[in-house]
């Protein structure tokens, strides 16, 4: 059921005045296919929804968690980790310390893709991971390292490509077991990450929208990928400052392959292929 | 008629019209055009590439919150819903696959219907599954123009046969007089 745009204004200002979330300056399309869809999922009308939201602080969460989008995977963009491999993580070997943030994790596999790839590179030692995300349910997710093995065999082809191959020499092939990072059960269709992976990164729920930089420290690295496509210019510029605030002079930030930063903030990043560094 | 906006969705079997259609269109065809096409999911590059080797329109795949741009067709992205918002510009998104499908024929379809209106003609091809009849349906009840492909000529005609049953169609025309009718729209 298509819902209007005064109704979607309502939903927004309930959400608001109701509650610490604020998708005021949400892409509007994809929010309000969202909200078609929490209407779907809860067996609600729009009034029953902006009264929920209004009288249950449960109700609101598990809409939130209902809004957010969760996609990802293990390795997603093989080239993005290439480059990650290549151009950025190998600048960073002669550091004592290593900080990297995962804004807007989901169910963590962007965060077990870059502990990976910091094991293969001898990096895992010095790293602080950290990873946040605004939905509990997927930092949960993220914590157990628990994916199904059979719809996501796509992973280990991207494993193939950025840990065993080099897309330098294609004559150069490292067998890594996927043994070293998972224990795969193809009869219980489970695959669940090393425990020493799953131990290391601290995991933070955490607005990107109203919550700066809660870390007290700054970053070499900020992975936001996919993230900023919800959110419309105004936002994204928001939460593209607070990354620039965070880095380090010469970090670098990696978004979505099909992100890019707009407008006066772009001045502050040199854009080297995927990779933004922040200027000195 | 004043259609400004050109929106092409297609699936299995589409390929060649979409290449022919961009290939037949002048340099100086000055709608914009946008691709929905459904790919096998490992088909992630590529694409852009193939489709450009015919084509005298420059085809990109957008940024999200891209201007649209006239002279320009763009494909949606593999694995991302391709968006249009008021103020001419596309958003994308990664949520979860519609009708099997991301990118979903019924969310470009949909949002461009309700972003550009009478303004929009939409253009709906050979392929196999329902994807695009909701689509169609959207831009004919915004004022915009149908047509789809003769699902006689189809490959797959799943998916256009569905959206003949789903909405008033304008024309249904073979994949050369689409291109003959889009050549023409703009004497």
């Amino acid at each position: 059921m298509p819902v209007s745009p005064e109704e979607i204004n309502l939903v927004i200002d309930a959400i608001k005045s109701y509650s610490p979330y604020d998708f005021s300056d949400y892409s509007i399309k994809s929010f309000t296919r969202r909200i078609e869809k929490a209407l779907i999922d809860f067996r609600l009308d729009i009034d029953k929804l902006v009264t929920d939201i209004k009288e249950n602080p449960e109700f609101v969460e598990k809409l939130v968690k209902g809004i957010t989008v969760n996609t990802t995977e293990l390795f997603r963009d093989p080239n993005v980790w290439q480059t990650l491999r290549y151009r950025v993580l190998n600048k960073f070997s002669s550091y004592r310390k290593i900080n990297i943030w995962h804004a807007g994790s989901s169910t963590g596999q962007e965060v077990y893709s870059m502990l990976i790839l910091l094991n293969e590179m001898g990096l895992l030692e010095k790293a602080n991971v950290f990873a946040t995300d605004i939905n509990t349910d997927v930092l949960n997710k993220a914590k157990a390292g628990e994916y199904t093995y059979r719809f996501n065999l796509e992973y280990f082809d991207n494993f193939n490509k950025v840990i065993r191959e080099n897309p330098f020499n294609f004559e150069d092939f490292e067998d890594i077991p996927y043994e070293k990072y998972f224990d795969i059960d193809q009869v219980k269709d489970v695959i669940t990450v090393k425990d020493f992976l799953r131990k290391k990164p601290v995991w933070f729920k955490h607005d990107l929208v109203n919550e700066g930089n809660i870390f007290n420290t700054k970053f070499d690295l900020i992975l936001c990928r996919n993230v900023l496509i919800y959110f419309n210019t105004d936002l994204q510029n928001h939460v593209i400052n607070t990354f620039y605030k965070s880095l380090f002079r010469n970090g670098a930030l990696m978004i979505g392959v099909h992100e890019s930063i707009i407008g006066a903030i772009a001045n502050n990043f040199n854009k080297s292929g995927l990779v933004y560094i922040k200027k000195d | 008629m004043s259609y400004k906006y050109i929106v092409i969705g297609g699936s299995a079997g589409s390929f060649q019209t979409v290449t022919s259609i961009l290939a037949a269109l002048p340099k100086t065809f000055n709608m914009p055009i946008f691709l929905c096409l459904h790919r096998l999911k490992h088909v992630r590059s590529g694409f852009v590439e193939a489709l450009s080797i015919k084509s005298n329109i420059n085809v990109v795949e957008p940024s999200d919150k891209e201007v649209v741009r006239q002279r320009n067709a763009y494909l949606a992205p593999a694995n991302y819903h391709m968006y249009f918002e008021l103020g001419n510009y596309i958003s994308l998104s990664t949520e979860p696959a519609v009708n099997h499908s991301r990118p979903s024929i019924d969310i470009s379809f949909a949002s461009a219907a309700y972003a550009y209106k009478s303004k929009l003609i939409g253009i709906l091809l050979s392929g196999a599954n329902g994807d695009g009849a909701y689509g169609m349906k959207q831009v004919k009840e915004n004022g915009g123009l149908t047509i789809v492909q003769d699902p006689e000529e189809c490959q797959v005609k799943t998916m256009t046969s569905a959206a003949i049953k789903a909405t008033q169609i304008d024309h249904i025309l073979t994949s050369d007089q689409i291109v003959d009718f889009l050549v023409n729209l703009k004497k």
